[in-house]
Formats: structure tokens, C-alpha cells, sequence
């Protein structure tokens, strides 16, 4: 995991040499360490960020393989135990309706997981285009799309975002849309404040000379030295969309019956959570974990991306 | 500077009247009244279903260009709100309700700022210290916990407390108890109830003024004015306070406006889970209901909220901000 994303950055960064000046660090080492390796040994050396990555991992697997444990499916009714608490045949417990707790935790961690993740990766390539263009035309076109993000930012997007799934959610994938159009404005206004220093570069000004058209431009010069930014704000997307995917599917706006998600959980064992406390407890848990480990993996790819951060230069201070 | 206020006044509320149309052509379009229908019986023809929404100006044969207008008009002459699918006059719902969770986010808004600026403060001086190092790791778990889930572990605790140490003034269903008469006991009530669901979105709410303030704190604390202050004789303490906070926080100010936004959205689950009949529990039945006019006029409250909030930050920012004074 550390390794592939370390290795994209390096492949992000590579295409301009002329935009990256080599990490200070990069010097005192052996001369042969690539940008790659430097980034993940600086990751390494944040303790946090591998136990996040180590969590991630796990909780990946258990989503994809957690139910060849079970003979159960997030499906099945057993009407013989309704509602029954953590035991050898039902690991997790079972709920109101006699579903195993085990199986749906699974299966919803992997709809969660699904969601984020793809959420995430959609937002940043929206956020990436639309930022960075708006910084490289400037003018009127970059006013106008700032006046819209932030109009959106401060209207309360929630509610728009409830209104709008209520009707065209139950699908998951109708789903991803929807937080995807309603979840690309603070990430595009980041990106488009660093981009307003990169339109100032040499190259882009000799990319400009060479004629090259401002599609291919901002494609090959302006987006991929953004690298670094876009692959942090990645890890704090995948965060920001699995709670804003529970608390969704908490209300009944998001996931709906009869798929499951963590959120969905979350809603069904929000009534009982004294008389059986394992119904929340389960769900809860794996939300926290998903989304404490991606922090952490987040501050990690920023302290081992960003060569002016305090924490990477300081050499693992923490 | 006060001309400065009133501008900006002015662009919050061509702000409010933009995103309340903006949701009345969103709601029209996502919200069909016309399916609450579909379950009646006996089963209603088309035409009967129209009539039916006709009275409520939610006719569907209508364009909705004229039933904006209407809509639009009745707002703005009449502070008339519409009608519910079912003839329920919006007006009625939303005053209680507005003033119950605006009592709400505005009370846990404030004890966020001042607790996070607070624990912010005390941090920054003491960095890489002990109450430094496990406050920041309590707010960097708690950022990552679901409203929710914060929310039912508030419930959780209260209840257990309740049990095992006989506490009897945790509440955690309702906005007052049935049955208290008199003003004192009746606000007292109330105070009692707000208790908890406060401390859920107040949890909430302060972690992102401690982890931003506290990086801004460390930007200033060191800067030449603070140790000029100190040098006239101030101790470190005092010169934080006054001179390297109120330049820190400037951007703060600022951001309480961006954070109300995200506290309504607290507030809808906190309303769900404490049982609270307040404007955010009433979208979602509205939505659930689809009932138009019902949600457009939570949204404008929502963003009378927040503009409320960014016209108190921009205030704020005239008072801390020598620079906008002068201009």
C-alpha cells in the first residue's frame, strides 16, 4: 500500500523535472536513493502513519474476504435467533430481523469502503481540473468559479445533498454521484490556491511560447506538479466522505434497506443501544477505524510528500 | 467600518435569497407530492390529485415558473411560507422550531469557539508538552468520530450515569418534560434538556477551532511583536494573550461562518437522536413527506444561520483587524 502510492507520487512528479527541485534530505543521503525510496523511508518513519496504513489494510481484507469465515450472507433472516448477542455461531450477534451482524458488518464496511473510496478519487479529479483551470485562465472565468464554490461552501450543502439523494438514492452508485457533485468545493479551492503560484512558473510560460494549447497544459504541467496535494487530499477525502456517507445512510437518505452500509448499522442499532449494544457497537468501531487509520495515513503522505513540512524535515519529531 | 458591515450584511443576504430559490427549483424538482398519494385508497385519478394540490399552489400542471412566483411573492409580501402537501400552514411549524434549534447550534457554536480557542491557548504555550500532546490526540480521534456516533455514546454514558449513580437531570429524549408549569421551573426544565444534546455538538464543534487555532497560535507565538511585547514587561502569558492571539485570531473569525453550515448538519442528527422537534428533525420529515415548501423554508433557515454567523464573525473581524478600520 505504502509503496504503490509512494511510487505514484514519484511517477506524478517525474514528468517536469524542471518543477521539482530534489527534497532537502535528499543530498546527506546515499546518492543513489530515488524520490521514491526518500518518500517512503520519510513515511516509514512516522509510526502513526504505518499503523494506519497497517489498519487500512486489514480492514480491506476483512471486507473482501471477511465473509468466507461465515457461512451466513448479509441477506439471510435467521428466525431462530432474533436480536441474540455475540456467540460461536453468530460472531457479531444478530439483529431485530435475525440477520448476522458478522456478515453485514462485511458487507457494509465493503459498500462504506466502495463509496469512499470512490468518492474520493472522483472529488479530486473533479476538484483538480476545475481548480487548476480556473487558476491558469484567471480573469473572469476564475471569479465566476470562485463565486460558485463559494456559494456552495457556505450554503448548507447537506440539506441539498439529502434532498437530492432521498429521491434518486437506494442505489449506491447513484450515490457516489451525488457526493461527488456536492463535495469537490473545498478541495477545488485549495488546489486552486496553489495553482495560482504555479501558472507564474517558467515552464508554463514556456509551454505557453511552444504553443501548446491550455487543455494540454494544465494536463501535463500544472496538474501533476499539484502530485503531492491531490494524493493527501485523497486519503482526507476517503474520511470526509465516510462521514458524510453515515450520516446520510444514518437519516435514511443514503444506503437504503435492503442493501447495507455502516451507516445503515449505525441507524438500526441507534434504538437499542442499552438493551442490545452490540448492534451499534460493531459498526461503530470499524467506522472509527477506517476513518482514524486514513488520517493518520493522511498526516504521514503529507510529513513524507511535502518537503517543507516541519514534521518530515525534523525527521520524525513524533 | 460600519459601512463595511452593512456591504457585507448585504452580500449575506443576496446570499440567503440566491440559495432559497436555488432549493425551491431543487425541492420542486426532486420532491413529488403527488406519490404521498399513491398509497391512499381509494386509489385517486391523476386529475384528483391535482386538485388536491392545487389549494397549496403544488399543482404539477402548473409551470413552475408560476408557482415560484406565487410562492415568492407570498414570502416576500406576506412572510407566508406555503403549505404542507396536507394544508399544514409552514408558518406555524417553523416558529417553534426555529427558535428551539437556533438555541441549539447557536449555544453549541459559542461553547465550541471559546472552548477550542481556550484549549487552543493553553496548548500552543505548552507544545510537545504532556496536556499538549493527549489533547491533540483526543481531538484528532474525536474529528474522525460520526456525529452519530458521538451523539449515541453521549446517550450511552448519560443513560449509564443515570442508572449507576443515580443521577436524575440527564435527559436524553425531549426538549422539556410534559407537565412543568410556572417560568423558572419551566426554564429550568429546558436548560436541563439542552444539556446533553449541546455537549454532542459542542464535541463536535470545538475540534476544528483547537487544531486550527493551535497551528495559527504557533505561527505568531514566536514572532517579533510577542517578544517585544514581553521585553516591555509582560509576562509570556499576558503577551500571548493579548498581542499574539488577537492577531491569530483573525482567521478564525472568519471561519465560524464556513463551520455554522457543518453545525446544522450536526444539529439534524443530533435533533434525531435526542427526540428534539426542531428544524432539523422537521427536514427530514418534510423530505420524507415531500413536502416543498416545508424544505425550502429550512434551508433559508439554515442559511439565515449561517449568514447570522458570518455577519457576528465579520464584526468580530472589524473589532480584531486594525487593517479593515483604516480601509
Amino acid at each position: 500500500m505504502a509503496t504503490d502510492v509512494t511510487t505514484d507520487a514519484s511517477s506524478g512528479a517525474t514528468p517536469d523535472p524542471a518543477a521539482r527541485v530534489t527534497a532537502p534530505g535528499g543530498k546527506k543521503n546515499a546518492p543513489d536513493l530515488g524520490l521514491g525510496r526518500l518518500y517512503l523511508r520519510r513515511f516509514l518513519r512516522n509510526r502513526l502513519a504505518v499503523v494506519g496504513v497497517v489498519i487500512f489494510v486489514l480492514l480491506v481484507l476483512f471486507s473482501a474476504f471477511g465473509s468466507l469465515f461465515t457461512s451466513y450472507a448479509y441477506s439471510d433472516a435467521d428466525f431462530a435467533a432474533l436480536t441474540q448477542p455475540p456467540s460461536a455461531a453468530h460472531w457479531f450477534g444478530t439483529n431485530q430481523g435475525g440477520n448476522d451482524v458478522y456478515a453485514s458488518a462485511v458487507h457494509g464496511l465493503q459498500r462504506s469502503l466502495a463509496i469512499a473510496v470512490s468518492v474520493s478519487v472522483l472529488t479530486v479529479v473533479v476538484a483538480a481540473v476545475i481548480g487548476s483551470s480556473a487558476a491558469y485562465f484567471g480573469g473572469r472565468v476564475e471569479k465566476a468559479t470562485l463565486a460558485v464554490i463559494h456559494f456552495l461552501l457556505v450554503v448548507p450543502s447537506f440539506l441539498i445533498l439529502a434532498l437530492v439523494s432521498h429521491r434518486l438514492a437506494g442505489d449506491w452508485r447513484v450515490l457516489i454521484v451525488v457526493l461527488t457533485v456536492f463535495g469537490w468545493m473545498s478541495t477545488a479551492r485549495v488546489i486552486w490556491s496553489v495553482s495560482t503560484s504555479l501558472r507564474e512558473r517558467d515552464y508554463v510560460t514556456a509551454a505557453e511560447f511552444m504553443g501548446i494549447s491550455a487543455p494540454r497544459i494544465i494536463l501535463r504541467h500544472i496538474i501533476p506538479n499539484l502530485g503531492s496535494l491531490l494524493i493527501v487530499n485523497l486519503t482526507l477525502g476517503v474520511v470526509a466522505t465516510v462521514l458524510s456517507e453515515t450520516a446520510l445512510s444514518f437519516l435514511g437518505f443514503g444506503v437504503q434497506t435492503p442493501d447495507v452500509s455502516l451507516g445503515t448499522m449505525l441507524a438500526d442499532g441507534a434504538g437499542t443501544i442499552t438493551s442490545a449494544p452490540w448492534l451499534f457497537a460493531f459498526p461503530a468501531g470499524l467506522v472509527v477505524l477506517l476513518t482514524v487509520s486514513m488520517t493518520f495515513v493522511g498526516d504521514g503522505l503529507r510529513d513524507a510528500l511535502d518537503p517543507t513540512s516541519v514534521t518530515g524535515a525534523a525527521g520524525g519529531r513524533r | 467600518m460600519v459601512r463595511h458591515v452593512i456591504r457585507k450584511a448585504a452580500g449575506w443576504l443576496l446570499m440567503i435569497v440566491v440559495a432559497t430559490n436555488a432549493t425551491y427549483f431543487l425541492a420542486s424538482w426532486f420532491l413529488d407530492p403527488r406519490s404521498n398519494f399513491k398509497e391512499l385508497r381509494p386509489v385517486r385519478t391523476e386529475e384528483q390529485i391535482d386538485r388536491a394540490l392545487a389549494p397549496y399552489n403544488l399543482n404539477p400542471q402548473e409551470p413552475l415558473l408560476h408557482r415560484w412566483w406565487d410562492w415568492f411573492t407570498s414570502v416576500v409580501f406576506h412572510f407566508d411560507w406555503g403549505k404542507s402537501p396536507t394544508g399544514v400552514s409552514v408558518n406555524g411549524e417553523i416558529g417553534y422550531r426555529a427558535l428551539i434549534s437556533g438555541e441549539l447550534v447557536i449555544i453549541a457554536t459559542i461553547l465550541s469557539v471559546v472552548i477550542g480557542v481556550t484549549l487552543a491557548v493553553y496548548t500552543a504555550s505548552r507544545q510537545y508538552g504532556w496536556a499538549d500532546r493527549i489533547s491533540q490526540a483526543v481531538s484528532i480521534a474525536v474529528f474522525n468520530i460520526p456525529t452519530s456516533v458521538a451523539a449515541l455514546a453521549v446517550v450511552f454514558v448519560a443513560i449509564w450515569l443515570n442508572q449507576n449513580a443515580g443521577l436524575h437531570f440527564l435527559y436524553v429524549a425531549g426538549e422539556n418534560s410534559p407537565g412543568v408549569e410556572g417560568l423558572f421551573p419551566t426554564i429550568g426544565d429546558r436548560l436541563l434538556h439542552l444539556i446533553l444534546p449541546t455537549l454532542s455538538l459542542t464535541l463536535m464543534g470545538y475540534v476544528g477551532y483547537h487544531l486550527t487555532q493551535r497551528s495559527l497560535l504557533l505561527d505568531t507565538i514566536n514572532a517579533d511583536f510577542v517578544r517585544t511585547a514581553q521585553a516591555t514587561g509582560l509576562t509570556r502569558s499576558k503577551a500571548i494573550r493579548r498581542h499574539a492571539l488577537r492577531a491569530a485570531l483573525i482567521p478564525t473569525a472568519t471561519s465560524v461562518a464556513f463551520s455554522i453550515p457543518a453545525m446544522f448538519t450536526g444539529a439534524v442528527i443530533t435533533e434525531t437522536i435526542f427526540g428534539w422537534n426542531g428544524m432539523g428533525r422537521y427536514f427530514i420529515q418534510t423530505i420524507s413527506k415531500n413536502d416543498v415548501h416545508g424544505t425550502v423554508a429550512t434551508a433559508a433557515f439554515a442559511a439565515a444561520l449561517t449568514a447570522i454567523g458570518a455577519i457576528l464573525a465579520d464584526i468580530a473581524t472589524v473589532f480584531l483587524d486594525p487593517r479593515v478600520r483604516v480601509n
